[in-house]
């Protein structure tokens, strides 16, 4: 594995999803490696466990707000509670959100929400475009300080 | 005899405000009487002349005379016999007599004194003693008849008056001003229970304690009504009652007295209280159906939601992989692209699917039966839905081995298609979501108090009971694979349709769950 790849945390049940957005990061030639949980315990139960054993820290966390068992605020709410992840760029990933469960999770740590749209082109446009963002974002706070996280935030 | 009823003057108005008395003149000698009548005519009053005794006995039968003027010597029957005859007669034995005679004889005068005269005058005549004697007479009498009047007139008003206590619907009381009963009427006797005359000298604050009467203004005189007020009144044996009283002072011989009015209010307090519950009856009925609304509007709202968002999914899916297996070249491998299709298929089967639920899950709920109309209720043997349920399950059943058993279950009123989704949503879970055993499923249902309640147990792979809520929601899932999140929200829309509610008393992952569900009393 190089040292480029990116790991990605993604909380997603939908397959068809999970190839959309392997392709979206595939398009801008974005080196990464998906560790897939398809529930929110499943989700929860990595989140707590990160630190504490041998599974590298993810680069970078992206949460589809509808899952099995919960949704995507249980699991930033999890992460929240855990100092390893502090750092780690969080978005949720949806097709739909109300107004106060966008600011509902932007107060629980997500950095931000990428809508899935409908039709290839603009999924393609949104999650790969979010996703470089954040990566951005990533490498420039780790190249200056880790105070500086919540620049996407605002 | 004759009769000299036209002395009488009505021309003299002075004179005429007075009824005219009469007066009886006896006298043998016609002469005399003339004369008597001439003396006396200038009185104007009703003047009846009699030649005998015999005569003047005749008359104090028919009239009542303010004086007899008789003459002592007279043939037959003399003046004495006469006045004796007179007085022996009731009616006219308190009539003054004066006796008219020639003679002063001391003998006369004291048998004259015996049987009654007032006086004696002696002829001859002078005619202003007679006039003056004779005036005193007629004043004293028409004072007597003023006199007789009034206390007629004061009877009639005395009548009159008790007429209206007795008629009063109220019970009535009169009182001083410190509470003491000088009167009473009938009403009050029967409202509690004392004998009029134990009422009579009773203060009344036995009767209501908290009577009392203030004179604010006694200027302001009678007829003046005091508030009306709703205080406690005490019966004769104890008992208690609502009294609403109005007292009105009235000013009487120089002090003041209260009449007191008393009904029983236990009637009307009755009915103010009944218009109180109703009031409390009709707003905790506003606050339900407002709560009712509330709940229904919140669950519209979710169930709008989690539709538009559940539903959205499936079908950006197949437009973006529709779009990528157009656009995919020849460099695409065969494999990834019947990938794509495949999951075009699978996305478009799944919002049929899901679609499909939708329909029966509105079709459950109470948004699909009209509001204002009572559901109709039919006989549902719930052995026979089981035995359908069990039926449509078959493929199902046989597949996994599932064991399926049941007690006697209650016939009850209810919506048949409504068990049926009950049913069958819990019993498909219990297959569906099993662990590494058979499937075995067991029903029964009790009647602890009012109401039927259906117990479902599985021995699948449980609920955590963190999540025993949230199953109960449109469209939620615990697990990826599987179903459509609908078969437990059907479940709770029918219960509530039936007028009962559905919860998961017992699960714990990996020991199964028991599912519980009750209808409502009214389907019994």
């Amino acid at each position: 594995m190089s040292t480029n790849t990116i790991r990605i945390y993604l909380a997603e049940d939908n397959a068809a999803d999970v190839w959309l957005i392997e392709e979206s990061l595939r398009r801008r030639s974005i080196v990464f490696e998906i560790e897939n949980f398809t529930t929110a315990a499943e989700g929860i139960e990595a989140v707590l466990r990160y630190g504490s054993t041998d599974a590298p820290v993810p680069d970078l966390m992206l949460l589809d707000y509808n899952l099995p068992g919960g949704h995507g605020g249980d699991i930033l709410a999890s992460a929240a509670r855990n100092p390893h992840l502090s750092s780690v760029p969080k978005a949720v990933v949806t097709s739909f959100l109300q107004p106060e469960e966008i600011t509902a999770v932007m107060q629980m740590g997500a950095a931000c929400v990428i809508t899935k749209p409908a039709g290839l082109d603009e999924f393609m446009a949104e999650v790969g475009g979010k996703v470089e963002t954040l990566l951005a974002g990533r490498v420039g706070r780790t190249a200056a300080a880790d105070s500086q996280s919540s620049s996407l935030k605002t | 005899m004759r009769s000299a009823a036209t002395a009488h003057h009505p021309d003299d108005s002075a004179l005429a405000r007075h009824r005219p008395v009469k007066l009886l003149l006896v006298d043998d000698d016609a002469a005399n009487l003339l004369a008597l009548e001439a003396i006396l005519e200038p009185l104007h009053e009703e003047l009846m002349l009699a030649q005998s005794g015999a005569d003047a006995l005749r008359l104090c039968l028919e009239h009542k005379f303010a004086a007899i003027l008789l003459d002592v010597r007279m043939p037959d029957m003399d003046g004495f016999e006469t006045a004796e005859l007179i007085r022996s007669r009731k009616k006219s034995q308190l009539t003054p007599i004066l006796f008219l005679t020639a003679y002063r004889s001391d003998e006369q005068l004291f048998r004259g004194y015996d049987l009654g005269a007032v006086d004696f005058l002696f002829k001859p005549i002078v005619p202003e003693v007679l006039q003056s004697k004779v005036s005193v007479f007629v004043g004293l009498s028409r004072a007597e008849q003023l006199l007789q009047s009034q206390a007629e007139e004061l009877t009639r008003a005395e009548q009159r008056f008790r007429a209206v206590l007795e008629a009063a619907p109220d019970a009535m009381v009169i009182t001083t001003e410190s509470g003491v009963i000088e009167l009473a009427n009938s009403r009050t006797d029967v409202l509690f229970g004392y004998p009029r005359e134990a009422l009579i000298g009773r203060n009344v604050q036995s009767l209501i304690p908290k009577w009392e009467y203030v004179a604010a203004e006694p200027e302001n005189g009678a007829g003046q009504h005091l508030a009306e007020v709703r205080l406690t009144g005490i019966r004769r044996d104890g008992s208690v009652f609502p009294a609403q009283i109005t007292r009105s002072p009235f000013h009487c011989s120089g002090k003041w007295l209260v009449t007191t009015a008393i009904r029983d209010a236990t009637d009307q307090v009755e009915a103010e209280h009944r218009i109180q519950r109703i009031n409390a009856e009709l707003e905790k009925r506003v606050e339900e159906r407002t709560a009712a609304l509330t709940y229904s509007n919140e669950a519209l709202r979710q169930f709008a939601w989690a539709a538009s968002h559940d539903l959205q999914e499936p079908i950006r899916t197949v437009l973006s992989y529709s779009q990528w297996l157009a656009t995919s070249g020849p460099e695409t491998p065969a494999e990834n692209r019947q990938r794509m299709l495949a999951i075009i298929q699978h996305h478009a089967g799944r919002l049929h699917q899901l679609l499909n639920a939708l329909r029966q899950y509105v079709q459950v709920s109470e948004w699909g039966a009209a509001e204002s109309t009572q559901e109709k209720l039919v006989m549902v043997d719930c052995n026979a839905v089981l035995q359908q349920v069990v039926a449509n399950l078959a493929g199902l059943i046989e597949e996994s081995g599932a064991v399926i058993e049941w007690d006697p279950l209650p016939v009850v009123f209810g919506i048949e298609v409504l068990f049926v989704q009950l049913f069958q949503n819990l019993i498909t879970n219990g297959i569906k979501y099993r662990s590494a055993k058979p499937p075995a499923l067991r029903i029964s249902a009790e009647k602890p108090a009012d109401r039927w309640i259906f117990s479902v147990q599985d021995n699948g792979i449980g609920i955590d009971p963190k999540y025993s809520d949230y199953v109960f929601g449109v469209f939620r899932r615990l697990q990826r694979t599987g179903g459509t999140g609908m078969g437990l929200a059907i479940c709770r829309a029918a219960a509530e349709r039936l007028g009962g509610r559905i919860w998961i008393e017992e699960s714990k992952p990996g020991m199964g769950s028991l599912f519980r569900f009750s209808i409502s009393p009214r389907c019994e």
